[in-house]
């Protein structure tokens, strides 16, 4: 049991190490490494945060959907913790998400919001949707409802995400450069480098935030327990 | 006919008959959308309409989406307070067909509604200047009917049983409307005139059938796990 436990610490702190690690090097990368961009100048170096910011999010959703799938397949109440957990930490990097679209709208088009960008407006549409999953959530008594309602919802969330994009595309003109097609990233070697180490300091940062917050609740669980055996002792 | 289609048409059946009883949706809806349409009407200037048919056709969507919101917020409210859940979940059902029925009994709710508040619509609104396709407006409309109603009868579900349901339900009910709204208005508005070409009708169609297919989908999985009490 203390083993396990010293494993569980020992990953939580290699995590952030490995994230402080990287976002020191993915800002380093960012001032003094990356040529400034032809068209959009200095500014466009926000770039480098938003796009990874955003791939984050959208990793955090899925694998909290995806744990929800495997809470209601199995009934593992430790799964309901694990979709719950990163459907929270995509809540924040949803909203760094939209804060620094919004930055990147107002450098690039002289507006802070602007109605016919893709990813902007999908962001919205989707942190409305997990606003109202912590809504939910906290409208239920702990235990196993909760954890299968919020599950059921966190499901229909990812259905929410691709009809979202397409309804954006569909709904509106679009005027979000589009850097990655088919054919590949539409930007330089050093360029490719600087977006793919900000996206694992990201990815990494998610990461450790996530065996922080798991370790936090599972304390707050213990706890609880303690304090129920020392409720009935009395 | 199988036991499965028995099942859905009892359960169909019962929801029919407990509206016609009561009669408190039906009447409930329309009235909404009938001061919606005038509270609208007002909105845009009264006399004048800022923003002319476009902003009207907008603003009619929205209406729909907030008059199903409206008559979800009763859905299984008579199995709640009358205790019928406990008869429905001690029958031998699948109770996917529990959701199938109140899906479609919202959807007839719904049209009959809308039977009655699109003639409304065009008096207030498109009797003295140009209208959207009526045949586009009407597949449309059963289209987003469907959805609304496969996802309602879900997240009504879901709401059903929790505190402070009828606050909770728009909440979670309104972010799916969205992408629904967004295109059935982009769909809308462009057929009326002057019409811009190039402009996909059916694939925005396909979008609304697609939006019905997948979270039609998902109610049905899904549903299960929302009765599990």
């Amino acid at each position: 049991m203390s083993r396990a436990n010293g494993a569980r610490i020992d990953r939580a702190s290699a995590a952030a190490a490995t994230a402080a690690a990287l976002m020191t090097l993915a800002l380093v990368l960012v001032v003094f490494y990356v040529p400034t961009d032809v068209g959009d100048g200095y500014r466009q170096r926000i770039f480098y945060f938003h796009v990874p910011i955003a791939i984050t999010t959208y990793a955090l959703f899925g694998w909290g959907a995806l744990n929800a799938a495997r809470f209601l397949w199995k009934g593992d109440p430790s799964l309901d913790l694990r979709s719950y957990v990163p459907m929270h930490l995509g809540t924040i990097f949803g909203t760094l998400t939209l804060i620094t679209g919004s930055i990147w709208a107002h450098a690039s088009w002289g507006t802070w919001w602007d109605w016919s960008s893709t990813e902007l407006n999908t962001f919205l549409i989707i942190f409305l949707f997990y606003c109202a999953y912590f809504m939910l959530r906290f409208s239920v008594e702990p235990g196993e409802k909760r954890a299968r309602y919020s599950a059921v919802y966190a499901i229909l969330g990812v259905g929410l995400i691709p009809v979202s994009v397409l309804a954006v595309h569909l709904g509106q003109d679009i005027i979000h450069p589009i850097v990655f097609t088919r054919h590949g990233a539409n930007m330089d070697n050093s360029m490719l480098f600087t977006f793919l180490v900000n996206l694992a300091a990201m990815l990494s940062l998610a990461y450790a935030m996530y065996e922080v917050e798991m370790r936090g609740k599972r304390l707050d669980e213990r706890l609880a327990q303690i304090r129920r055996l020392a409720g009935g002792a009395a | 006919m199988s036991g499965s289609g028995r099942t859905f048409r009892a359960l169909l059946r019962k929801d029919i008959v407990l509206e016609l009883r009561s009669r408190e949706l039906v009447p409930a809806m329309s009235a909404f959308v009938l001061a919606t349409f005038v509270l609208f009407r007002f909105g845009l200037g009264g006399a004048h309409l800022a923003g002319g048919t476009r902003a009207a056709v907008g603003l009619f969507w929205v209406g729909m989406v907030f008059m199903a919101t409206l008559g979800l917020m009763r859905t299984f409210a008579a199995e709640r307070e009358s205790r019928l859940w406990d008869g429905i979940l001690s029958a031998p059902i699948d109770r996917a067909w529990v959701w199938a029925a109140r899906t479609c009994a919202t959807l007839a709710f719904l049209v009959v509604v809308q039977v009655a508040a699109l003639p409304v619509f065009w008096l207030l609104f498109l009797q003295d200047g140009p209208s959207p396709s009526f045949w586009v407006l009407i597949a449309a409309l059963v289209l987003a009917d469907l959805g609304l109603a496969a996802l309602g009868a879900l997240v009504a579900g879901l709401a059903s049983a929790v505190r402070a349901r009828e606050v909770l339900l728009p909440v979670l009910y309104l972010p799916f409307s969205i992408p629904l709204v967004l295109v059935a208005v982009s769909l809308t508005v462009h057929t009326i005139p002057p019409q811009t070409s190039g402009f996909g009708v059916a694939q925005r169609l396909g979008f609304l059938a697609l939006y019905d297919t997948l979270f039609g989908l998902l109610g049905w999985a899904l549903f299960e796990y929302v009765l599990e009490d």
